[in-house]
């Protein structure tokens, strides 16, 4: 049952609780912004300076969703991809706190707030993580709860209601 | 929608259409922003649990926030015909919940769904009201891929600003006092 492209990977057993991961950084360009906005979320003030200025963003800014997928990325390349995950459950309480304008930097931190085994699929534990997204100020600019499955090294571990 | 806050029906049921999803753009999208190997390696994705490439879900939302937004672009089009001036929608402060609950497969065609299940007037920003709304997308087999609570602004029609506010304002904009008051926040 060894998945043999995770096998050498980071498993379920191998994370704790309060673990926090460095997301690392990235800067967001006008043409970035303008590109994802164009395929995703056309609107105005994501595409023109001057609607931009006159919306309730202030200036040209990134697309939620966008900060959202760039928040993935950065998390995929510090964590998720050295893990053994399944695949995304979701998450909850996404909030965008400030906008994300031209030349930002983001970056930030993700802690591990819950692990818990599926009862359903033994072979998979639930990951749960908290994000603190935040702008080259300070600023906040999204958290979010997301969960994620990651796979067991040793499925026929039973499940106990403390196990972590 | 594109529609003044007062001209929103609760329960109301938009239909956003449909996409369907090619293995092209799946790897395209993953890797640029989800570059795990089930969506962005045909062979690795096939020795996963999903047995073969799969859409990443903040692919098949980013896309379903496109139907959303050409569904008010087209309810603009609409009142315009009718002789009627649109609403205005601002941006979203954020997601109450996303679930993912079925990977969706290249050639998979998705269909979204949007109501309005709640709305109220924003207590932080005057003349904005928000909108609690309920996004489904189900694949051609009818089955849930994902299910979203979404928040988001549109403008209110008939809104005036109470006196006093309108006051502060009129205030603000001398010069001598309106700096005043920026320092006194």
């Amino acid at each position: 049952m060894t998945n043999p492209v995770t096998k050498d990977l980071r498993h379920f057993e191998d994370l704790s609780v309060g673990e926090v991961i460095d997301l690392g950084k990235t800067t967001v360009t006008r043409e970035m912004i303008v590109t994802f906005a164009r395929e995703f979320d056309p609107f105005p003030f994501h595409l023109d300076e001057k609607a931009a200025r006159a919306s309730l963003l202030g200036g040209l800014a990134s697309s939620g969703w966008q900060t959202g997928a760039l928040t993935l990325k950065m998390l995929v390349d510090s964590f998720l991809g050295k893990l053994a995950s399944a695949g995304g459950l979701g998450f909850k309480n996404l909030k965008w706190k400030n906008p994300v304008m031209v030349n930002d930097t983001i970056g930030g931190t993700v802690t591990i707030v819950e692990l818990r085994r599926s009862h359903h699929h033994p072979e998979w534990g639930i990951m749960t993580l908290d994000f603190d997204v935040r702008n080259q100020k300070g600023q906040p600019v999204l958290t979010m709860r997301l969960s994620n499955l990651v796979e067991l090294r040793d499925p026929s571990a039973p499940i106990t209601e403390a196990a972590q | 929608m594109t529609r003044w806050f007062e001209d929103i029906v609760v329960d109301e049921v938009f239909d956003l259409g449909t996409h369907t999803f090619t293995e092209e753009e799946i790897v395209r999208f993953a890797r640029l922003y989800d570059p795990q190997y089930f969506h962005v390696d045909r062979e690795k994705a096939g020795l996963s649990h999903f047995g073969g490439i799969v859409a990443s879900g903040w692919h098949t939302v980013c896309v379903g926030h496109r139907k959303m937004v050409d569904a008010l672009f087209a309810e603009e089009e609409r009142l315009r015909g009718l002789g009627q001036e649109p609403g205005v929608s601002g941006p979203s402060p954020g997601v109450n919940s996303m679930e993912f609950r079925a990977p969706v497969r290249p050639g998979d065609t998705v269909r979204y769904t949007l109501v309005v299940t709640s709305k109220r007037p924003s207590n932080s920003i005057p003349g904005w009201g928000l909108l609690f709304n309920d996004l489904t997308a189900r694949n051609q087999h009818g089955e849930i891929v994902y299910h979203a609570e979404l928040v988001g602004f549109s403008k209110l029609r008939d809104y005036r600003m109470p006196l006093r506010l309108r006051a502060l304002m009129a205030l603000a904009k001398l010069p001598v006092i309106g700096k005043a008051l920026r320092r006194g926040t």
